[in-house]
């Protein structure tokens, strides 16, 4: 997933950022809204991970501005306000959850990956798929009942797969699902984990189409 | 002086009994003049009897009449004297009077008139004894002398009946106007009722402006100084929850930063020593966490606004609670709620705090796995319930006794219960510690009554 970070204090944010690098989203992190808006202009995000309390400005009012242009991107909140109004206000503003400051990196993960499920209309997270059992939750695939080890590029690109059965997904757009803004991508990095993912998992997981994508095959 | 502390009261006590001496002395004066006056018209009547008789009883003597008339001897003048009957009409009836001459014998006088209540002739003009008033008049000669007398008893019987009439339309009148002026105070003190009795409907959450419109002039500045203040604790409340909001955040980023930066050490490292090192900061991080957000639970439920403008369902707020601990993972919790809103006027932040430490201790003394109960019922009593120890009466003592701000020994374990109860106290919530629990051998269960609207 490509994950858009808007948080303002460095410790935290870099944290935050490396961890869910190391889940394999890939990460744009802005500190400030109004770095946040251009971003948004200019990538799709998967989800949105927002501090209330900003340098130029507070979550809620952009919250709202960006359901009210009609995104309807996932958007959990991360703050310091633990009062329940703040967090009232915060849910009817559009978010999808609402994590009080100080939280753990884990339950961060955890909670991305649940609201990442709830938006590809399968909140169930495991998904059977031929000989292969995939549980979404705890990222992690068996292949006729064994466990089989994916790295966090690997997993993120063939969830992408799993969440979207069926749909063509394009080279660009698995790219900027792996990678960020300030990340420099091999022209053929999406090929070679695809073709290690068929190692991994069997020949006709993945299907290509001809100069169009990829989509999930049937293994 | 209960009495006295009545704006209205004094008013009418005041006008009330000012118009009564002013009503009373303006009659004291009036009574005292007249009387005079009549003094005067009295003693005018008296001379002019004096003038009068004088030339026709001089008249009647020259004539030649009998010298001793009806003064020595009635009967013996009965027969003989037609003139008698005549001369009273001459002289007039009521008039009490007797002539002499210059040495002092009588010569004549009215019917029954006994002539030693006349002293001697002295000089002409008025005088009084003890029971009369007399005109002392001379003939131009000099030979004649006629007294005129009047009887003060008549004169004190006219000035009573006087006074009377003066007096008596003022006992009517003063207790009428004593009335009158009870409802004219009663009636012109409505506006202050009123923005009494509207002061006292509001309730303690409402700080909306008074309205000023229909007012005197009088209450304006009253009820502009009411709005001023209720303006200014309307401020207050908001910076108290701004600088609460901004301590928060300045407060909980930074260690929230640290608390993840030592995870993510945790995660990347691969040797144990490390992993155990970042484990130590992150728990002594988690408790400095912990006691600052006690401190500042304890600042709002001391000095923040508890009531909200609008009420709200305490129901939504308790499941937040509820979902927020299931959420962590922390135990289990049976949640019984009632099928309709449950509305208060409480700030639901108050509530949440409240029912969060409720929570939090009932999970932290019971029994480790066993459930908590939180029941909340329509009438807005809200319960939290834990199996596990029994607690003596003396340590519940302990426990509701205020939290001292200077022990910071007790933050974590006796101020969650202190914050409950700085809350209940200031809405006016009753809070029962009950232990062992109802029904059970064991336990406790503390309740607190909500207040609902």
């Amino acid at each position: 997933m490509r994950v858009l970070l808007i948080e303002d204090d460095r410790a935290l944010g870099t944290a935050i950022r490396d961890q869910i690098a190391a889940d394999g989203h890939s990460v744009d992190w802005m500190s400030r809204l109004d770095e946040a808006g251009d971003a948004f202009a200019s990538a799709a995000y998967d989800l949105v991970l927002l501090d209330l309390m900003l340098p130029d400005g507070l979550g809620i009012p952009f919250l709202k501005a960006l359901r009210a242009r009609g995104n309807a991107t996932p958007v959990i909140i991360l703050t310091a306000l633990d009062q329940v109004s703040d967090r009232i206000s915060g849910l009817n503003a559009g978010a999808d959850d609402y994590m009080v400051k100080p939280f753990d990196l884990d339950e961060l993960s955890a909670r991305i990956g649940s609201v990442a499920r709830r938006y590809t209309g399968n909140p169930n997270p495991i998904v059977m798929l031929g000989p292969l059992e995939i549980d979404l939750a705890a990222r992690s695939v068996r292949l006729n009942g064994k466990p089989v080890g994916l790295t966090a590029r690997e997993w993120v690109l063939f969830e992408a797969f799993v969440q979207r059965p069926g749909q063509l997904l394009s080279k660009a757009q698995l790219e900027e699902r792996l990678y960020s803004f300030d990340q420099e991508v091999d022209s053929n990095a999406i090929e070679v984990h695809v073709s290690r993912l068929r190692k991994k998992l069997g020949a006709h997981v993945i299907e290509t189409e001809r100069g169009l994508g990829y989509r999930l095959g049937r293994p | 002086m209960k009495m006295m502390s009545s704006l209205q009261a004094r008013l009418a006590i005041a006008v009330g009994v000012s118009i009564t001496i002013l009503w009373l002395a303006a009659a004291v004066v009036t009574a005292h003049r007249l009387g005079r006056d009549m003094e005067e018209v009295y003693d005018d009547g008296l001379k002019a009897t004096a003038e009068r008789i004088l030339p026709i009883a001089r008249h009647d003597l020259r004539e030649g009449h009998d010298r001793r008339d009806t003064s020595d001897d009635d009967e013996m003048d009965d027969a003989g004297h037609g003139a008698r009957p005549e001369r009273e009409a001459r002289y007039g009836e009521d008039v009490t009077f007797v002539l002499r001459d210059r040495q002092g014998r009588v010569l004549t006088g009215s019917k029954g008139t006994d002539a030693s209540v006349f002293p001697p002739f002295e000089k002409q003009g008025f005088s009084r004894t003890d029971t009369h008033r007399l005109y002392y008049a001379a003939s131009a000669d000099g030979n004649l002398i006629i007294v005129v007398a009047e009887p003060l008893d008549h004169r004190r019987e006219l000035s009573q009946k006087m006074l009377l009439g003066l007096m008596l339309p003022l006992l009517i009148v003063i207790p009428l106007s004593l009335v009158a002026i009870l409802f004219a105070v009663r009636i012109s003190l409505r506006p202050v009722r009123d923005l009494k009795e509207g002061l006292a409907r509001r309730g303690a959450q409402d700080l909306s402006p008074l309205i000023a419109a229909g007012l005197p002039r009088e209450l304006l500045p009253i009820s502009a100084g009411i709005n001023q203040l209720l303006a200014r604790l309307k401020a207050a409340f908001d910076a108290e929850r701004t600088f609460a909001a901004n301590v928060a955040h300045e407060l909980r980023t930074p260690v929230a930063g640290a608390i993840a930066q030592a995870q993510r050490i945790r995660s990347e490292t691969k040797e144990e020593q490390t992993a155990q090192r970042t484990k130590e900061i992150e728990t002594s991080l988690k408790r400095l966490m912990r006691m600052a957000e006690k401190l500042m639970q304890l600042a709002r439920a001391e000095g923040g606004r508890l009531r909200a403008d609008v009420p709200s369902d305490l129901r939504e707020v308790v499941q937040m609670i509820v979902k927020e601990f299931e959420r962590a993972g922390q135990g289990r919790i049976d949640l019984t709620m009632p099928e309709s809103p449950v509305m208060s006027s409480l700030d639901p932040d108050a509530v949440g705090i409240l029912a969060r430490n409720l929570i939090e201790n009932a999970l932290k003394h019971g029994v480790p796995g066993g459930p908590v109960e939180v029941t909340l019922d329509e009438r807005g009593l809200f319960s939290v319930a834990n199996d596990g120890v029994v607690l003596p009466a003396e340590v519940m003592d302990r426990l509701m006794r205020r939290f001292e701000r200077g022990n910071l020994k007790t933050v974590g374990s006796g101020v969650g219960l202190a914050i409950v109860k700085a809350i209940a106290d200031r809405v006016g919530a009753a809070v029962d510690v009950v232990s062992p629990r109802r029904g059970k051998g064991e336990g406790i269960e503390v309740r607190v009554s909500l207040p609902v609207t």
